[in-house]
């Protein structure tokens, strides 16, 4: 076999490669989709879910995702970004930094069914905050952390060590160099992942199974009380999330259109995740857009 | 040949740069990056009001020195400088220099264009809000003074709030210029400035540092000996790390006395 045959083999069997990939994504999206954006309707987003006929929706699992998401990107945006500020700019390289670093890549790639063991142990057993927004979401913050961190910390080592140079060699100290240089240059690597992480935290439902629940008290959306057991905003109620909810009525549901309503409630998710990708794509090409100057 | 003529005359004019004040004073400078050992024992004396240029070919330690000067070094894990760097009596290279002041009187300039992302008018004010000035005439006034002093005030006058990265390359460095006087730094340390630049953008970068050697100390580190031959009073010459010969432009260059520096700035090596 000469060279330029091999050369044409190895091009087909890349492009071979990104065809099944592209392939295979293509056909779920497709098939979620099909299958279940004939069942949304607005009835469907905003009744509430029923436990034995049919026709419920899915209003309160909607509102558990958002404000569960909400919650937990409220503690771990700026944790993970502290860290992240840490180990990018003021670790020094040495072993302890070198373990603080692997720690966080162990964390990133635990299983999220233990994340949500250990939020069960701690939060919910022995800071007796039962099955409630507030431990799924810090179950989540656990599961969600790592990912951050790594986003900050790459995103800030990508900033030419030019633009970092000229800010010391003007008299900045290293806390105005890292605000008004490091993290807006960093700015569209960040904001894009930490979209795409909101994705992800959107459709995780191992690590909120028993730190969550998997049910929702009756609520009220006209009591905005944060201590009121029916309060949509209480952080100490029980809240079943969509992706947890389609995992309940496939697995013990006993509404006659689980099917249905597993399907509407998959392909709500899949939108809903797509839509983030989406946006973190416009809004980081925005961003890139404007501070290129054209 | 007018103009080479003027320039003969203008040459004699200009008084012996080693009657001139001594603005830096490097005694016995040692660097180290881990084993490496760049900068060897170098002593010099950088004369006030005067360009001094280094010059020697890639990796002989120049840059090095140049950037002990600032502190930049400390950035650099491993860094070790050793040895004395008098400035107005104080050694520099001492741990409890607060680097932060010391760079706002020693700026510095880089061989690429390193522009923020940001507007022209925020690329200026950059050292200037650090420092604390938040009145809005007094940046808008160093500003406009600072742009006339790198020579591009007529260009972007009217596109202050447009992006630095708009601009052209040789633009770019005379902002980054522009930024680095803004904070009407003492002396200036220049990295190879022209190195990315087209002849044009460097004759005017050269033109501008011989207009602000009257109120400003300039060190360049060039690998264009012409440019040296131009511009600089004084010629330090380095090689594997160690000052091979420092003196006056002139006389390096039409008269060097080591061999080494006859056969690099006769182009035999580099």
């Amino acid at each position: 076999m000469n060279a330029k045959v091999t050369d044409r083999l190895a091009t087909l069997c890349f492009i071979l490669c990104a065809a099944i990939t592209a392939g295979t994504l293509f056909s779920l999206l497709g098939y979620i989709v099909f299958q279940g954006v004939s069942h949304i309707d607005w009835h469907f987003l905003t009744a509430d879910a029923s436990t034995f006929q049919a026709g419920g929706g899915i209003k309160n699992q909607l509102w558990n995702s958002f404000y569960m998401l909400l919650m937990t990107m409220f503690f771990s945006v700026p944790l993970g970004i502290a860290g992240g500020i840490y180990l990018a700019e003021y670790a020094r390289p040495n072993k302890i930094t070198a373990f603080l670093r692997s720690c966080v890549e162990v964390l990133a790639s635990l299983p999220s069914i233990i994340v949500g063991m250990f939020g069960m142990l701690l939060f919910v057993n022995t800071f007796h905050w039962g099955y409630s927004v507030l431990s799924g979401a810090l179950a989540l913050t656990i599961f969600n952390l790592p990912v951050i961190i790594r986003v900050t910390e790459d995103a800030l080592a990508a900033v030419a060590r030019d633009q970092k140079e000229a800010s010391f060699a003007l008299g900045a100290t290293h806390w105005q160099t890292i605000r008004t240089v490091l993290l807006p240059a960093a700015f569209p690597g960040l904001l894009t992942g930490i979209i795409l992480s909101v994705g992800r935290v959107f459709g995780e439902s191992a690590a909120l199974l028993f730190t969550a629940g998997l049910s929702t008290p009756n609520l009220n959306f006209g009591d905005w009380n944060p201590m009121s057991p029916q309060s949509p905003i209480n952080p100490f109620r029980s809240a079943e999330t969509l992706s947890v909810h389609i995992w309940a009525v496939n697995t013990n549901g006993i509404i006659p259109d689980a099917k249905i309503v597993a399907a509407g409630s998959s392909a709500v998710l899949v939108i809903v995740v797509l839509l983030f990708n989406i946006i973190a794509r416009l809004v980081g090409a925005l961003i890139e857009k404007r501070w290129s100057g054209k | 040949m007018y103009v080479l003529t003027l320039e003969k005359e203008k040459r004699i004019v200009q008084p012996n740069p080693e009657a001139m004040e001594t603005e830096l004073k490097v005694n016995n400078l040692n660097v180290f990056y881990g084993s490496n050992h760049a900068v060897k024992n170098v002593s010099m004396e950088i004369k006030k009001h005067a360009i001094t240029a280094l010059i020697g070919p890639s990796g002989c330690g120049k840059s090095t020195f140049l950037r002990s000067i600032n502190r930049m070094n400390d950035l650099i894990p491993g860094a070790v400088c050793k040895g004395e760097i008098l400035y107005e009596g104080i050694n520099l290279l001492d741990a409890s220099v607060d680097v932060v002041s010391l760079r706002k009187e020693i700026g510095m300039l880089f061989q690429k264009p390193n522009p923020f992302p940001k507007s022209i008018f925020d690329n200026v004010t950059h050292g200037l809000k650090c420092a604390g000035i938040r009145k809005k005439d007094v940046l808008e006034n160093a500003v406009e003074e600072s742009l006339k002093l790198a020579g591009l005030w007529d260009e972007t006058k009217d596109r202050l709030k447009h992006s630095a990265l708009s601009l052209s390359g040789g633009q770019q460095q005379r902002l980054c210029l522009a930024r680095a006087l803004a904070m009407k730094p003492k002396v200036l340390l220049l990295d190879e400035p022209t190195s990315a630049l087209d002849p044009v953008s460097t004759a005017k970068i050269e033109e501008l540092l011989m207009s602000l050697k009257k109120r400003i100390t300039i060190v360049i580190v060039t690998h264009n000996m012409q440019q040296a031959a131009r511009i600089a009073d004084q010629t330090a010459f380095f090689y594997e790390g160690t000052l091979v010969e420092f003196g006056n432009t002139r006389d390096l260059f039409e008269n060097p006395t080591h061999t080494r520096t006859k056969s690099y700035i006769s182009g035999q090596f580099g």
